[in-house]
């Protein structure tokens, strides 16, 4: 018997017992369906984290701090060697970058520029024209990811904003309740106040002595420092960037000038939590990082940040297509069961087939193609559901998700879906072919004398 | 011509061996109509089953034009099956939820002729039993008779050399049976193929041009006449088919 007319024997057998082959298929669908939606979201995830970093990371760059970040004491806070170089950074004490570090970073080949993380803390900001005070984060502005605007321009890509400029994010327009267009040019005032060193007992008596109580009061008093700097832009809203939304855009200059006015005198003056170094175009940032690392500082590309992200969405992922492969398990004692009795049922079938001279590993075949249709017709439904249901879902998870316009978590990959069905269609074959060999070795005679 | 020399067929072993044949021999001519009569248990059916190569003898020689098949590998038994030889079974066998087209269809499929030059050989085979007609039907939904109408068809779509019977009129009613006789009878005379109907029904077998008397595994009397009952009805199948 030829392969097509078996297919096609094998099919109809099935179409005659519509309501079993359906019921065993959809037994694969529910394995086929949650294999193609994790398959689907651990694409989503990863072209989500790629996006993710290639917004917010360049390259081109390494991030280096003094030591391994995921530094198992630092996180859980056990005992730790003292270093007088340590600070204190989101309640965890970490090793600081100090200038030398900054300078040794600085020699090594490959090394375009070092930028160290200013932090600047400000009292409070206020904008031209409005009474109200309000509080805002300061970050200095990435020239090497070109962020979209929603008023005014930004610099080409690579170059930085004035030393008396700021770029302010949309949601602070919103907030203020003017039009992003209203407010570039305008003036935002940064108002930093010094910690300033605690003076010593004998600073207070000759302050008292030249002075009186005004000169120490004077002398307790806080610094305090009133920056003004021109709007230049309003960066829109973007669902990928991390730090768009959250502060204000200063240049890296003022931002250095800032921070060292802030720690002047204290023991955080030039000492940095963390540096991003930018590797020249023609040097190869693995190597850089390398040779970064061979000077004992602690390093990573945008390359091990998203391995890291990967490897997290490739655990989840196993984890939600291991329930998937346990259905799929399930249903091959479906598919075993189901052949079995279809057996017992056709055995005078079997007998005619046989007597008619058609060879055991024909009929053995003609089962193993009804199994491996099953498994198809499940594969198929459950990709199908997999896709409808995905397809309908994802505005709603992107929206839950805060995702971000255009960007879906569940993505299918056609050929990931048509390996899937190929691959079911294989584990049928496999599953059916305990009860094909029984039909192949059933002794035509034996077969015939029932009814 | 079948030639069979002295077979035997031992089922089971050693205290449990229960003989079926125990040395049957006789030759059967090409295009002769047979009928192998016995009562039940007498191994009347295992002799057919030995004879078509579905079940092998345990010794002895069956020749089928010279060939012997209890040396052939079972493939080639199975091909030589599929292409020299068919059969019509008491209980019909045709799969019910099939159409009576699909039913015809199986053997060619068996025998790998190929899809275009099936149509023609399956729709002369339906003619000849006048059920052309019921092509699309689901074999279920037919009536005795006409399912072993469609069995009769089923085995003479692909020329059969012989055609085996085993009791092809015992779960029909008489008028019905008569039918189903006259069918095989006339391929047999027409397509000069060698029938061979296993029968417990002693009119069935004077039809035949030779009887085989089975009893407890050995040949009781071989008779050998010419038959008068093929002349008995006249009429044309067409005429009886009224009475169906």
């Amino acid at each position: 018997m030829k392969r097509v007319d078996i297919m096609r024997r094998a099919a109809r057998n099935l179409r005659q017992a519509k309501g079993r082959t359906l019921l065993t298929s959809l037994a694969i669908a529910v394995g086929a369906f949650t294999i193609a939606v994790s398959l689907a979201a651990g694409e989503g995830a990863r072209q989500y984290a790629d996006k993710l970093i290639k917004s917010n990371v360049d390259p081109q760059s390494v991030f280096v701090t003094r030591e391994p970040m995921n530094d198992a004491a630092a996180m859980t806070g056990g005992l730790r060697k003292y270093s007088e170089n340590s600070g204190d950074y989101g309640g965890v004490s970490m090793e600081m970058l100090t200038a030398d570090d900054v300078a040794t970073l600085k020699t090594i080949p490959g090394v375009d520029q070092v930028r160290p993380t200013y932090l600047i803390s400000t009292q409070f900001v206020t904008f031209e024209g409005i009474e109200q005070r309000y509080t805002s984060d300061v970050t200095v502005y990435d020239p090497t990811v070109l962020a979209t605007v929603a008023a005014g321009t930004l610099p080409a890509l690579g170059e930085q904003i004035g030393a008396d400029e700021a770029v302010i994010p949309e949601s602070y327009a919103n907030t203020l309740g003017k039009k992003p267009s209203e407010l570039v040019g305008t003036t935002i005032t940064l108002t930093l106040v010094k910690a300033g060193k605690v003076p010593t007992e004998a600073e207070t008596q000759e302050a008292m002595l030249r002075g009186g109580v005004e000169a120490v009061k004077a002398l307790y008093a806080q610094e305090t420092r009133e920056v003004p700097l021109t709007i230049r832009a309003v960066s829109a809203q973007s669902s990928t960037s991390f730090s768009a939304s959250t502060a204000v855009f200063i240049s890296d200059v003022k931002a250095e000038d800032l921070s060292n006015w802030l720690t002047e005198g204290t023991d955080q003056y030039q000492r940095y939590i963390s540096a991003t170094v930018i590797v020249a175009k023609s040097a190869d940032v693995t190597e850089v990082k390398d040779s970064i690392k061979d000077k004992g500082f602690s390093a990573m590309t945008a390359q091990d940040i998203s391995g890291m992200i990967f490897t997290m969405v490739n655990v989840l992922q196993g984890i939600v297509t291991g329930f998937g492969v346990l259905a799929l398990i399930a249903s091959v004692f479906g598919i075993i069961n189901t052949q079995y009795i279809s057996v017992l049922e056709r055995t005078s079938q079997i007998g005619l087939m046989k007597a008619l001279g058609m060879p055991g590993k024909g009929v053995g075949k003609l089962f193993r193609y009804e199994a491996a249709w099953i498994g198809c017709i499940g594969g198929v439904i459950g990709v199908l559901l997999a896709f409808g249901i995905g397809t309908a879902m994802n505005p709603w998870i992107t929206e839950v998700l805060t995702l971000g316009e255009g960007n879906s978590l569940l993505i299918f990959v056609w050929w990931q879906n048509i390996a899937l069905v190929i691959g079911l269609m294989l584990v049928a074959i496999v599953a059916g072919w305990f009860p094909s060999r029984k039909a192949a070795k059933l002794d035509p005679i034996e077969a015939l004398r029932t009814e | 011509m079948i030639e069979v020399k002295n077979v035997t067929k031992v089922y089971g072993k050693k205290a449990q061996a229960f003989t079926a044949l125990g040395g049957v021999s006789f030759t059967i001519p090409d295009g002769a109509s047979v009928a192998i009569v016995g009562k039940s248990g007498s191994g009347k059916s295992t002799l057919m089953h030995v004879m078509s190569g579905l079940d092998r003898a345990t010794s002895g020689e069956i020749r089928i034009g010279g060939e012997n098949i209890l040396t052939l590998k079972q493939k080639k038994v199975d091909a030589f099956r599929s292409e020299q030889m068919s059969f019509i079974f008491q209980s019909f066998f045709v799969q019910g939820n099939e159409s009576c087209y699909n039913n015809v269809a199986l053997p060619l499929e068996i025998a790998q002729v190929p899809r275009r030059a099936r149509r023609e050989k399956i729709e002369s085979a339906l003619a000849a039993v006048q059920l052309l007609d019921k092509k699309r039907a689901k074999a279920k939904d037919l009536s005795g008779g006409q399912r072993q109408r469609l069995a009769i068809a089923r085995a003479i779509v692909n020329d059969p050399k012989i055609l085996f019977a085993d009791e092809p009129t015992g779960n029909l009613d008489s008028t019905t049976g008569e039918v189903i006789e006259q069918l095989l009878f006339s391929y047999n005379k027409r397509r000069k193929a060698t029938l061979i109907v296993v029968t417990h029904d002693h009119d069935l077998a004077q039809k035949c041009d030779i009887q085989i008397y089975i009893k407890d595994g050995h040949i009781d009397t071989i008779e050998r006449h010419k038959e008068k009952a093929t002349t008995a009805d006249k009429r044309p199948l067409s005429a009886r088919r009224i009475m169906l």
